[in-house]
């Protein structure tokens, strides 16, 4: 009688321990076979010449060497970390600020939600090719607006300036409603004991942010601002549905330039490589940000 | 009661919402990014109509296809011919925006499931994959000779044929009668009277400020078109002897100046080669002077009916020139639908339906024998269009049907010109990379 019931609790343990690798096994395997492997390819072609037709042949690190001499992508390189520079704490603060505001009890706290949020749910092409029709310098509506006012149009899409700035705008509207409700969700954890009892002690509103809400949201913040820079590094077919990466080469950044080499140019192997280099540079950033932030951990 | 049966209605709607959608056969991709200029968005189609014949298996070819204008329908009237005789043979078209056709057909090669035949107009990358036709249309000799010279590099290779030729094009100036019309400005009449790109540019400048037009010349985004200003101005791609690089020489910097210049003074509207607006539609609208393109516009400028436009005499410089291009249909290797492919071929080079389908898709046809289509519209355009061809320099054939350069150096001239416009880097040095790459692609050979 004793025997069996230390069998049966050694097999519940057993089930215990097995069950939450088997809630991620489906997972996994998908992870595995539609990420892993193509990467571990990826990994394979950045020693070879590729072209994407032919056999390839090794040749080492030819490619990685080259990469280091080739002006350009180290250019596309700085204007994409230019574009990230600006777009996550952008990112940050503006979806912060909206979900601290849709913490409260206003009256259509929801419809606001949703509508801030539904920019999220439209494909990034779509958002591209919308934006592109309000910001175009022909037949956009701005312009068409502005003409209309008497004033003369603005080169939205062939000037670098105002075409990064029409990116990053875009960018924007179609990713903060996501930071958003990772935010309220984060904000709603804090136990509001601590804001009323630093009521009491007579705080005002600005050392309750600054003492309570930020510190007590520091897991929130690092993922919100890890998801922000990877997202805006891995950024490709917005800018190319809008700008297309122009004009000239005004908002190319690394994985439409690595793109252009792979599939335009026909060197799968350089491409490679410089996604190769692409993945290293955002594991390195994640590492230092996890490590700075101890995890996360308050 | 009441969230039972909405519920019923939704699963209802969804289940018809998703049998809709089984309905048509889903498999092309239509997304065109602003640079696309030569390509219509289209839309997928399912060429196919009953196989009732039990004789022979039925067989499904899938076509790789894109358009400019109208040549999709004609295509198809030659496919519903050839069915009437071939009942067993399904034709499955998918259609791509122009700017999607390379990278859609790699990867169909690379994924081991390349189709039975494509439209391309860079063969030459392709020879590898693709199926030799020339023992099946009878000989190498006996098939070519069929065809004009200038094209035999395009589809043939050390004695083997490659693809079928299906249209020849050419570079030329579409204009706006409307706008030059009401600016009093007259376009050259003849042969004889061609302006010089100084009289030219002069006379969008006047358009421009005498009539309802706002933007000048629309220039389409690419090196071939560009290309034609070279040509024009007395340069080349590739040197004579064509084992090394012309476009960095005296010539070509001069052309790019110009090209720069046109730029800078606002005949050309810079929103089309760096803004990624689409000049097709831009020239639609009526507000613009002119359009630097070819023939290929014509069938899709054709049902435009808010204003006039014509085809007149492109400027010339140190001479006159259009560039010659075309297109192909290539059967490719590794099908299991080879044989089918290469008959349906043979039937579309036969002379009555090469020239059917040139003159329904408004196209000069590439066989000797069809010199005098009889096309139901813009006969007066045509001729231009062959006397801008019969007046170009050997250069721009030569250049272009190097199939082992030029596609590989395609993109870089592109970027160069965009360099340039955006002021990011001179002429000369510009020129010079591209220069460097191609005698780098020729050592490489």
């Amino acid at each position: 009688m004793e025997h069996r019931i230390k069998q049966k609790k050694r097999k519940i343990n057993i089930q215990r321990a097995l069950a939450p690798y088997l809630f991620v096994f489906p997972n996994f395997i998908i992870f595995f076979i539609f990420v892993v492997i193509p990467a571990a390819y990826g990994l394979y072609f950045s020693f070879t010449n590729y072209d994407g037709l032919s056999e390839e042949e090794f040749v080492g690190i030819t490619n990685y060497v080259k990469l280091f001499s080739d002006s350009d992508f180290w250019d596309t390189m700085l204007r994409t970390a230019i574009y990230s520079g600006i777009v996550v704490p952008t990112i940050y603060v503006f979806a912060l600020g909206i979900a601290i505001l849709l913490i409260k009890e206003i009256r259509f706290k929801g419809i606001f939600r949703a509508i801030i949020y539904w920019p999220t749910m439209i494909s990034f092409i779509v958002v591209g090719v919308t934006w592109k029709w309000i910001f175009g310098d022909t037949f956009g509506i701005i312009n068409y607006l502005m003409e209309l006012g008497g004033q003369k149009g603005i080169p939205w899409l062939s000037e670098s300036f105002y075409a990064t700035l029409v990116v990053i705008v875009a960018t924007l509207w179609s990713r903060i409603g996501f930071f958003m409700v990772i935010f309220i969700s984060g904000l709603q954890s804090i136990p509001s004991e601590f804001y009323e009892a630093a009521n009491i002690d007579g705080a005002k509103k600005w050392q309750m942010f600054t003492q309570i809400t930020l510190p007590l949201l520091k897991p929130t913040s690092v993922m919100v601002i890890m998801l922000a820079i990877i997202d805006s590094f891995k950024a490709y077919p917005l800018i190319v549905s809008l700008t297309g990466g122009g004009p000239g080469r005004a908002t190319t950044y690394l994985v439409q330039y690595i793109y252009r080499f792979g599939f335009e140019k026909n060197q799968l192997g350089y491409a490679s490589a410089m996604s190769v280099i692409l993945f290293l540079i955002i594991l390195i950033t994640t590492s230092i940000q996890f490590k700075v932030n101890k995890g996360g951990e308050i | 009661m009441a969230k039972k049966s909405l519920v019923v209605l939704l699963i209802l709607a969804l289940s018809i919402a998703m049998f809709s959608g089984c309905g048509k056969e889903e498999t092309g991709e239509n997304v065109s990014t602003g640079t696309d200029t030569s390509s219509q968005e289209g839309t997928t189609n399912d060429g196919n109509s009953n196989s009732a014949d039990n004789e022979k298996e039925d067989v499904k070819l899938d076509i790789l296809w894109f358009a400019d204008g109208v040549e999709t329908e004609a295509m198809q009237n030659v496919m519903d011919n050839y069915k009437v005789e071939n009942p067993h043979v399904e034709f499955n078209m998918i259609e791509v925006a122009y700017s999607d056709l390379d990278s859609k057909l790699k990867t169909m090669i690379a994924g081991g499931t390349p189709p039975a035949i494509a439209r391309v107009t860079n063969p030459g990358l392709l020879f590898d994959h693709a199926q030799d036709l020339s023992e099946f249309m009878g000989g190498y000799d006996t098939f070519t000779e069929q065809y004009m010279d200038s094209l035999e590099p395009y589809y043939t290779k050390d004695g083997g044929v490659y693809a079928v030729p299906m249209d020849v094009t050419a570079n030329g100036l579409i204009y706006n009668k409307t706008l030059f019309d009401q600016a009093g400005v007259d376009v050259p009449g003849s042969p004889e009277e061609v302006w010089t790109w100084e009289e030219f540019e002069q006379a969008v400048i006047e358009v421009k400020e005498n009539s309802d037009a706002r933007y000048g010349l629309l220039w389409d985004v690419t090196s071939h078109r560009w290309s034609t200003l070279l040509y024009e101005f007395g340069g080349s791609i590739i040197n004579e002897a064509g084992d090394g690089p012309a476009i960095n020489n005296e010539q070509g910097v001069a052309a790019m100046n110009y090209f720069k210049k046109l730029h800078d003074t606002d005949v050309i509207p810079k929103s089309v080669w760096l803004g990624g607006e689409n000049p097709n539609n831009l020239f639609r609208s009526g507000t613009a002077v002119a359009h630097l393109s070819g023939n290929w516009m014509l069938s899709n400028y054709r049902d435009i009916t808010d204003f006039d436009w014509g085809v007149t005499y492109a400027p010339k410089q140190a001479t006159r020139s259009s560039v010659p291009g075309g297109k192909y249909m290539m059967p490719f290797k590794n099908t299991g639908v080879e044989e089918e492919a290469m008959k349906f071929l043979e039937y579309f080079a036969k002379a009555e339906n090469t020239g059917q389908y040139c003159s329904d898709s408004l196209f000069i046809s590439p066989r000797l024998d069809n010199s005098e289509l009889d096309y139901e519209y813009g006969k007066e355009m045509f001729a231009i269009f062959s006397n801008e061809l019969a007046n170009t320099p050997p250069a721009a054939a030569k250049d272009w049907s190097r199939q082992d350069i030029m596609p590989v150096v395609n993109p870089d001239i592109t970027d160069a010109i965009k360099d340039v416009l955006m002021g990011e880097a001179e002429a000369q040095e510009a020129l010079d990379k591209v220069a460097q790459l191609i005698t780098e692609t020729i050592e490489a050979q």
